[in-house]
């Protein structure tokens, strides 16, 4: 007989899911599309890393199984990709400076939660990997301290690099890899790359016809929507969710969901949705597959999407996302990722000399490029991989003129009503209407 | 516990031996120190609450274990912990978290926010240099006491002339502070910034002092056994406010608070003259105008999340459409996994049927799977453009994106889960029943129906009575089934706080984790309101089957 309370029931149900349910399924809502593309990366894996990330998840669990930062050693907590890349640099910072490193594998998709948690309680790493738009809900727990980078140091960055970790005008982390949404296509299918968006969708709607393939194209949606990948369409005309400040950031004291220029973007995503280009019964679980089992010639993804892809060796190109004819440019969120120091370290300043002096060295930063195939932050490093690498030199192309995901912690309140709402465009509301209807609950809920 | 226990017969025969007061105190002093420990590891996590509830368990132990006295309570002891530590303390820690605002933004208490936002709100001054930085303390102090300073450097640069203009007289001691190669050289404290003589300075590589005369310079390790107060030593320097900090264990910065805290008025003002006064747990503009101040704490809210519960329109309003289905999705599970177990039962209960053992194991294939591996594979199977139903029937179902679509995918991937269990134990049940009433019905003239209706269905409903009422409390808190396959979807528009599929816990995980705010608060105030349901529901299910019993 089950006698449990709720928050027991609530408790060990998230513990459950949390270590078991992986990256399988499709996106939570209110859960940030970071999360969701760091999943889908985890499953691109192979299968013993997926294992030992399994396994590393349980243990997580357990407290006591977890390094937790002392003061006698840099405890770094990174997903079991960064781990590996961060083996060496750990090396070189034990020998250069005496302090030993301890390098703590935690699943992807507990990271943050569990950052947060260990943090409040006092406890927790100093140093945790993560995504740029954790930042504002870090901030507002205080589990994150201010990185005061030196001016020269941060002007090696790209600037939306480290836009991206600044909140409220103060630096709280450095990012090493930034990426986007692109256009991957399969060569062999598609040999020319569309110039624009109708002439990707005629390309695809005549290939279906012909019969060569099932799908015009392949976006991840999923009944409860996804306003990650609907943001491109929606900022095409210069609307989006919040108005971007001249001096870097957001205003969320202001929402412009139901504008005019979002409308007009919204206007397209029911078109697609009509030209049977998005579907939403293409979520985080069937989306790459579709593109890799040769069904559709194209996918708007991103970097997590290639190894799959490469495994599977299909002949692939990367291009920015295609504009629409009338004028509209598609604008996809930049993702950040970057080293978090926490605010309760026992070993402050140690870490902040890692974080600082360490992963802002050019080795670093491509060797972490090498772990995850995503562009680096730090221009010298950009430079140096993208030599001759067409891949990274697309997806830094496609990164160009991105605005970072807002790191605002209001955004959790417009992941979910706003994702739902391209949903509901794509089967068919009315633009107008359904973004109205999206902005009054966005705005109640902030 | 009787006051008036004699003294157990054994007492009578003698002495007991002298090893069993030694296990006895022994296991007493094992369980004491462990409780020890425990406290121990509650007062450096400053958990005071837990401490008094250890020294109350010890000394229970201690009472209780010591003497000849209680005997009753010797065994109610350990089982009146447990039920105290893992069901009364969850019930009341949660009770108490409904009553507060705690969720994002709400986690710190009101100090840590204040210094929170205080600590946030340091900037660097653009213009001021950044300095090499070593940690040092007086020669021959203990490492451990000794005063800290910082010996600053600043590297040779074009803006070297700025710098001396920025530092005042503390640059005017010449060239007494520069070495050979150009580095200038201070020391700083609480009080100031000092130039540092530069005879018989060594610097490093990196251009850090490595010994300076009159100080021992700290190395990474034994700095950091002092890394709190490193943090927060803050040499004044230039203008008003602002102080030399360390950045880095070899570098240091100038930067100062931009909002200061004044606790008489309890109001943070920004370095504009920005006013935020305390309300509803966040520091808010004085004006109006813009956003709260990051970090904000926890308060008690009085009534405020059950209010939300019962008064709130968009809140009221999803909470009964999900208490209806919270009922419906139960109940229907339950008669339709026990209506196909208990026919599957029936039939391979037939004597006549060979090979029952393999027909059995097979059918409990789906009560031996994971739930996250079926969930998660029947999800993709009611896909409507991709998935195997709509792909094998030939139909067209928007199961997912249907409300009504979505509760039948719910109920059928629920049956083929449940159904192994009923037959399970219905299978198990049938077998008791004796082959004599159903012939003495048979004798009587009954046909088959009516023997499986008026005699072994009641029979079968003793036995399995409890058991169903117990799957149906399991089922009103089945949070994995439905976050695996719908998520609580289809969403109406515009609401996506109401799931059309969502269980009450959903419901509450969804406002505790993943809504825009997470409100753990609310979350709890929910339970609260969950945890009575279910226990009315479960008093008056039980009600029912004692009812069943007089069948016998």
């Amino acid at each position: 007989m089950k006698r449990t309370t709720g928050a027991v029931a609530i408790a060990s149900a998230a513990a459950l899911l949390l270590s078991a349910c992986g990256g399988d399924s499709e996106t939570p809502a209110g859960q940030t599309p970071a999360d969701t593309q760091d999943a889908a990366e985890d499953t691109a894996g192979d299968d013993a890393a997926e294992t030992t990330e399994d396994d590393a998840a349980a243990g997580g669990d357990a407290a006591s199984e977890t390094a937790m930062s002392d003061g006698t050693s840099l405890v770094i907590w990174a997903d079991d990709l960064r781990a590996a890349a961060l083996e060496d640099v750990a090396a070189i910072f034990e020998e250069e400076t005496g302090v030993p490193v301890t390098l703590q594998v935690v699943a992807n998709e507990n990271l943050r939660e569990q950052f947060k948690d260990s943090v409040g309680a006092g406890a927790g790493p100093d140093i945790a990997v993560g995504a740029h738009d954790w930042l504002g809900e870090l901030v507002q727990n205080n589990v994150v301290a201010p990185v005061q980078l030196s001016s020269d140091l941060a002007g090696q960055f790209t600037p939306e690099s480290v836009e991206a970790f600044t909140y409220e005008g103060q630096t709280y982390g450095v990012p090493y890899s930034v990426e986007s949404l692109a256009l991957i296509r399969n060569t062999e299918m598609a040999p020319e790359e569309p110039a624009t968006m109708e002439e990707l969708v005629a390309t695809g709607q005549e290939m279906v016809e012909a019969g060569e393939t099932e799908l015009v194209m392949a976006q991840q949606l999923g009944q409860e929507g996804d306003a990650y990948n609907m943001y491109p369409y929606l900022a095409a005309y210069g609307g989006g969710i919040f108005p971007v400040l001249e001096e870097g950031g957001f205003d969320s004291t202001e929402v412009i969901i139901d504008s005019e220029e979002t409308i007009q973007g919204g206007e397209k995503i029911a078109w697609l949705g009509e030209q049977e280009a998005l579907t939403v019964n293409l979520d985080g679980s069937n989306t790459i597959p579709q593109f890799i089992e040769g069904n559709t010639p194209y996918l708007i993804s991103g970097p997590w999407a290639i190894p799959q892809i490469v495994d599977a060796g299909i002949d692939y190109e990367i291009t920015s996302m295609p504009d629409f004819e009338d004028g509209g440019e598609t604008t996809p969120f930049l993702g950040v990722q970057g080293f978090y120091v926490s605010a309760e370290s026992k070993n402050p300043q140690i870490a902040q000399t890692f974080v600082q002096e360490y992963v802002s060295r050019p080795d670093v930063q491509v060797a972490l490029y090498e772990a995850g195939d995503r562009p680096p932050a730090l221009v010298e490093a950009y430079d140096e991989v993208s030599q001759g690498n067409t891949d990274i030199e697309a997806w830094g192309a496609a990164a160009e003129g991105g605005t970072p995901m807002p790191n605002i912690p209001q955004m959790n309140a417009v992941w979910g009503p706003l994702g739902k709402a391209t949903a509901d465009i794509v089967t068919g509301s009315d633009p107008a209407e359904r973004l109205a209807t999206a902005q009054s609950e966005v705005e109640a809920a902030l | 516990m009787s006051q008036t226990v004699t003294d157990p017969p054994t007492s009578e025969v003698g002495h007991t031996p002298a090893w069993v007061h030694a296990a006895r105190w022994g296991l007493i002093a094992l369980t004491l120190l462990g409780l020890g420990y425990v406290a121990q590891q509650a007062i450096e996590a400053g958990s005071w609450l837990i401490v008094i509830v250890v020294a109350f368990i010890a000394m229970s132990v201690l009472v209780v274990y010591s003497t000849r006295r209680a005997i009753p309570a010797k065994y109610l002891l350990p089982g009146l912990v447990l039920l105290l530590l893992f069901q009364i303390w969850p019930i009341v820690y949660t009770a108490a978290t409904a009553f507060t605002n705690y969720g994002d933004g709400h986690t710190l208490s009101k100090d840590e926010a204040v210094q929170a936002i205080q600590a946030q709100s340091v900037r660097q001054d653009p213009d001021a240099p950044r300095y090499g930085m070593s940690v040092a303390i007086p020669e021959g102090a203990a490492i451990e006491t000794g005063e800290l300073s910082f010996l600053l450097t600043v590297a040779p640069a074009e803006d070297a002339g700025e710098l001396e203009e920025e530092l005042g007289e503390g640059a005017d001691a010449g060239g007494e502070n520069v070495t050979g190669d150009g580095y200038q050289l201070f020391v700083g404290t609480e009080e100031g910034l000092e130039p540092l003589p530069a005879e018989g300075v060594e610097l490093r590589g990196n251009g850090t002092v490595a010994a300076a005369p009159g100080f021992r310079v700290l190395n990474l390790m034994e700095a950091n056994q002092r890394a709190q107060e490193v943090q927060e030593l803050a040499v004044p320097v230039g203008e008003e406010g602002s102080a030399v900090k360390a950045a880095t264990t070899s570098q240091a910065f100038v930067g100062r608070p931009t909002i200061s805290y004044d606790e008489d008025a309890d109001v943070m003002t920004t370095a504009e003259g920005r006013r935020y006064v305390a309300q509803d747990g966040n520091f808010v503009p004085e004006d109006g105008v813009g956003p709260v101040l990051p970090a904000g704490w926890t308060e008690n809210v009085g009534f405020e999340n059950f209010r939300t519960i019962f008064l709130d329109p968009a809140f009221r309003g999803g909470f009964l459409k999900i208490f209806l289905w919270n009922l419906a999705f139960p109940l229907l599970s339950v008669v339709s996994t026990f209506l196909l177990g208990m026919l599957l039962a029936l039939l391979f209960n037939d004597p006549r049927l060979k090979g029952k053992a393999v027909y059995r194991s097979l059918l409990v294939l789906p009560y031996a799977l994971p739930i996250f591996v079926t969930g998660l594979v029947w999800a993709a199977m009611f896909n409507q453009q991709f998935g195997l139903i709509n792909e094998v029937t030939g139909l067209n179902i928007n199961w997912l994106g249907d409300p009504w679509g979505a509760r039948a995918a719910l109920l059928i991937t629920n049956l083929w889960l449940g159904f192994p269990y009923m037959f399970l134990i219905c299978t198990g049940a049938l077998q008791s029943i004796p082959n004599d009433v159903k012939e003495a019905a048979a004798v009587d003239g009954a046909g088959p129906v009516r023997t499986l209706v008026s005699v072994t269905m009641p029979l079968l409903l003793v036995a399995v009575g409890p058991l169903l009422v117990a799957s149906f409390a399991f089922n009103f808190n089945n949070f994995t089934l439905i976050y695996l396959v719908t998520r609580g979807g289809p969403f109406d528009s515009g609401n996506s706080l109401v799931g059309n599929t969502d269980l009450l816990i959903n419901f509450a995980y969804r406002i505790a984790l993943e809504s825009g705010t997470p409100n753990i608060g609310l979350a709890s105030a929910v339970s609260i309101v969950i945890f009575g349901l279910v226990g009315i529901i479960s008093y008056l299910g039980f009600r029912q089957s004692n009812a069943l019993e007089e069948v016998n």
